[in-house]
């Protein structure tokens, strides 16, 4: 300062050098010490509309005093083209001092021939609302975020701001991060340094594939703006203003899923996974519970999928999955795992199987689908009763267990092999079948046929008599006809069988038998006498025949008497 | 010359049979010793060798259990079954295998009446109610001639009474075996033996799903049109399924 107590300056100002010919300029001469003969020089291609207007502004600070004082005109173009602001002259302390001589380039006529920046216009080259997509053509269902910054210059200050509207993101899921306080650091904006603040992250995943448009956020910003009244002592004057700012709608292109190699029990899981099923325990008693998790871990979108589920077998008691999410959402995404804890009652013995499960998702890093397959589980249930199945014999399924017994162990096979031809043998409808059950039938004719014949062989007395006699015959007689012929051996069975139809008949012992004894013993039983006298010869002819020679003819005759004998004699018996 | 021809066709069976017998024993040993391949694989050479029995089905039945493959252990179970309807340890370990398989369904709600009728036709298999009728048959043949020779009045009332309860007796066997009979020519039961198995609406690839079946589910046959073949469930669902998808029961 103390070296420009003695410096006089004499400047020239221009409001702006390049201005459309409907604008307005102002030329301000200032000088540091009050002069005389003050000449503007002449403004060529301008008409001066208003002017010369002084201003005297001096003050005192800290024992120096400062002093302006201005020349200012206000000027109109009249013509297109480059002119050049010439010098002025004043003569300060008898010096003749100019000012140094300004081009100045007139256009064409602007829209807003607003020769004042508006407190507006400084706020909109001053404040900006930014909202930074992370990918603007992801994957359906893969994680994009969006970071929305307020961007504010320097010159400027932000004292409040209000969220006008919440954007809605229409066919978007998504997830807020919320913040407790805004952080201001700083950055650039097109090259120009800047503050800026943090006001809202988002995380998005898509719904829909094609063009999807995010929402603008708005602001209503309160801002001090430098005016260029200035205070009392020379600063300048902030005005407060509120400004209404909006990010631009932003567009998505969102890429749908390959349909090539999608597999069939895609669920729409995006992202990066590792999939497993475990159980509690795979031995256990019946009525017991074990647990099935299913879980599904890693980057992606973890609560939009449906996680697969097992097929288990019918017969075991399966409630409904508990389900678990340990998901941290970051700007990245989401990530951590989720799981069906599947409750699973076995009520009977027996192994039970629970198939692997496959579970499949897209990798867009890779950009193709990826299956994985858990492992079998076999589930085995050593104590317990014994099921049916679900599927036996309907009605009796209640009763079958019941009738199986709670002890049945799984039995052994069976040890003899019982073989038989392959081939169907059926009892019913063969011929065997129908024999059997139409033959006996045949009876009844044959049956009757017979009864009608043996009563006529009952009513025939005659012929009865015969056969009577012959039957005793054939009884007594047998061994003495085979001897017929054979004279001794002949008359000794006939002795015998004499003998032994009497002892049949009579019941005398061999030793009292004399011809008297027999007599009279036959005539007791009153046996005619003619037949006693038969019998009696019979026995003396069996007697004689040992000393003397007898014929087959007389052989014959004694053979047929005696027949005829025994049967006259029976008939009184 | 022609005995000799059957005393050598005779002693060819013998042998044949004397072999299929040491095949069993051997798989016997083979099943003891956990070897339940080598053991089926004998019980099916005993198949090819033109034999059979409920005890080679039920054993490929076990050997298959322990194996851990549910559709032919469940196939061959059933087909013991066939040949012996009312074994019990046929009957307790299919009910084994079928705890293992995936789909159980409610039968069909039966009226009283329908549930009687089964009670009673299914207590004998139609072969035993045909040798009852025969038995029937002969116990009314023979008490008629007793009526017919009997002179009192009150024995020959009781013969009466007993051959013409025998004869309705008789009949009544006779018909039911015929309706079962029927029946079992009607039923062709068969099990699915593909691990999933979707069941069409339409015997064609074009048509939608009507529903999924898992292996070891024992279905019947109703219907057959080229290489389909329509199937009912136990549950009254029907569908179409290509027909190498399931295996047939009576094949042989």
């Amino acid at each position: 300062m103390a070296q420009d107590k003695e410096a006089i300056t004499f400047e020239v100002k221009l409001s702006k050098s390049k201005l459309g010919i409907n604008e307005r300029l102002r030329v301000d001469f200032a000088m540091n010490k009050d002069g005389d003969n003050f000449t503007p020089p002449d403004f060529q291609g301008f008409r001066v509309l208003m002017g010369p207007s002084q201003s005297i502004s001096s003050s005192w600070i800290n024992g120096v005093r400062s002093y302006s004082k201005t020349y200012s005109y206000t000027l109109a173009p009249t013509a297109q083209g480059k002119f050049t602001i010439k010098q002025a002259t004043i003569t300060i302390d008898g010096k003749v001092y100019k000012s140094l001589s300004k081009n100045v380039e007139v256009t064409a006529a602007v829209d807003r021939p607003n020769d004042q920046m508006s407190v507006d216009d400084i706020a909109d080259d001053n404040l900006h609302l930014v909202a930074e997509v992370s990918k603007t053509s992801p994957y359906l269902n893969e994680a994009i975020s969006v970071v929305y910054k307020l961007y504010v210059s320097p010159s400027i200050n932000v004292s409040n701001f209000r969220h006008l509207d919440n954007p809605k993101y229409n066919n978007f899921w998504s997830q807020d991060m919320p913040f407790t306080r805004y952080d201001v650091q700083n950055g650039t904006y097109e090259g120009k340094a800047y503050r800026f603040v943090v006001l809202k992250r988002v995380v998005l995943y898509p719904q829909k594939s094609g063009q999807l448009t995010i929402e603008p956020l708005s602001l209503d910003v309160t801002l001090e703006v430098p005016s260029n009244k200035r205070d009392f002592f020379g600063g300048r004057i902030y005005t407060q203003t509120n400004k209404t700012v909006s990010a631009g709608k932003r567009i998505i292109n969102v890429k749908p899923l390959p349909v090539e190699g999608k597999p069939s029990d895609f669920g729409g899981a995006v992202g990066s996974f590792e999939f497993s099923v475990s159980t509690s325990k795979t031995t256990l008693n019946a009525s017991e519970s074990l647990q099935a998790i299913i879980t599904v871990k890693g980057n992606g979108n973890l609560k939009l999928f449906q996680l697969p589920e097992p097929s288990l077998p019918g017969a075991l008691e399966v409630y409904e999955p508990e389900f678990n999410e340990e998901v941290r959402t970051t700007l990245s995404g989401m990530k951590g795992k989720v799981s069906n804890n599947y409750t699973i009652v076995p009520s009977f013995r027996g192994k039970y199987p629970i198939p692997g499960i496959t579970f499949s998702y897209f990798d867009p890093e890779i950009k193709s689908y990826k299956s994985v397959t858990s492992d079998e589980i076999m589930i085995n249930v050593m104590e317990g009763p014994l099921g049916s199945g679900a599927i036996t014999n309907a009605p009796s399924s209640q009763n079958k267990q019941a009738v199986i017994g709670a002890n049945d162990q799984f039995n052994f096979i069976k040890l003899k092999p019982n073989l038989t031809a392959i081939g169907t043998n059926y009892f019913f409808g063969s011929t065997r079948f129908y024999f059997w059950l139409f033959s006996p039938f045949l009876l009844i004719p044959i049956a009757v046929l017979f009864g009608k014949r043996r009563e006529a062989i009952a009513s025939d007395i005659a012929g009865n008599k015969i056969k009577k006699a012959n039957k005793l015959a054939r009884k007594y007689l047998s061994e003495a006809k085979k001897a017929l012929g054979n004279k001794d051996a002949f008359y000794i069975a006939l002795e015998k069988a004499l003998h032994n139809y009497l002892k049949a008949k009579l019941k005398i012992e061999t030793s009292e038998f004399s011809k008297d004894k027999i007599a009279s013993l036959l005539s007791k039983k009153e046996i005619d006498e003619t037949a006693i006298h038969a019998f009696v010869d019979l026995l003396k002819n069996c007697e004689m025949a040992r000393y003397s020679p007898f014929s087959d003819v007389q052989m014959q005759q004694d053979y047929n008497k005696a027949s005829e004998t025994i049967s006259s004699i029976d008939k009184k018996l | 010359m022609k005995n000799l021809i059957v005393l050598l066709l005779l002693l060819f069976s013998f042998t044949a049979s004397a072999q299929n017998d040491s095949l069993f024993n051997r798989a016997t040993t083979y099943y003891n010793e956990g070897e339940y391949e080598k053991a089926s694989e004998n019980y099916f050479k005993i198949i090819e060798n033109g034999e059979h029995s409920a005890a080679v089905y039920y054993n490929l039945g076990n050997c298959y259990y322990k194996l851990n493959q549910i559709a032919p252990s469940i196939y061959y179970y059933e087909k013991a079954l066939l040949l012996k309807p009312n074994d019990r340890e046929i009957k307790n370990n299919l009910s084994y295998a079928k705890n293992m398989t995936l789909d159980a369904f409610e039968p069909l709600p039966e009226t009283s009446l329908s549930k009687l009728y089964k009670n009673i036709t299914r207590l004998l298999s139609f072969d035993q109610w045909s040798y009852a009728a025969v038995l029937f048959v002969f116990l009314f043949i023979l008490a008629y001639l007793l009526f017919y020779y009997l002179r009192y009045s009150t024995q020959k009332r009781i013969a009466f009474i007993a051959s013409i309860t025998s004869f309705f007796i008789a009949v009544f066997c006779f018909v039911l075996a015929l309706i079962q009979f029927r029946d079992f020519k009607a039923e062709i039961p068969a099990i699915v033996f593909s691990e999933e198995l979707i069941v069409k609406s339409e015997p064609n690839n074009r048509s939608s799903q009507a529903f999924l079946l898992h292996e070891g589910t024992k279905v019947y046959v109703l219907d057959e049109l080229d290489d389909w073949k329509k199937i009912e469930l136990k549950d009254g669902k029907t569908g179409w399924v290509p027909s190498d998808e399931i295996k047939l029961l009576k094949d042989f």
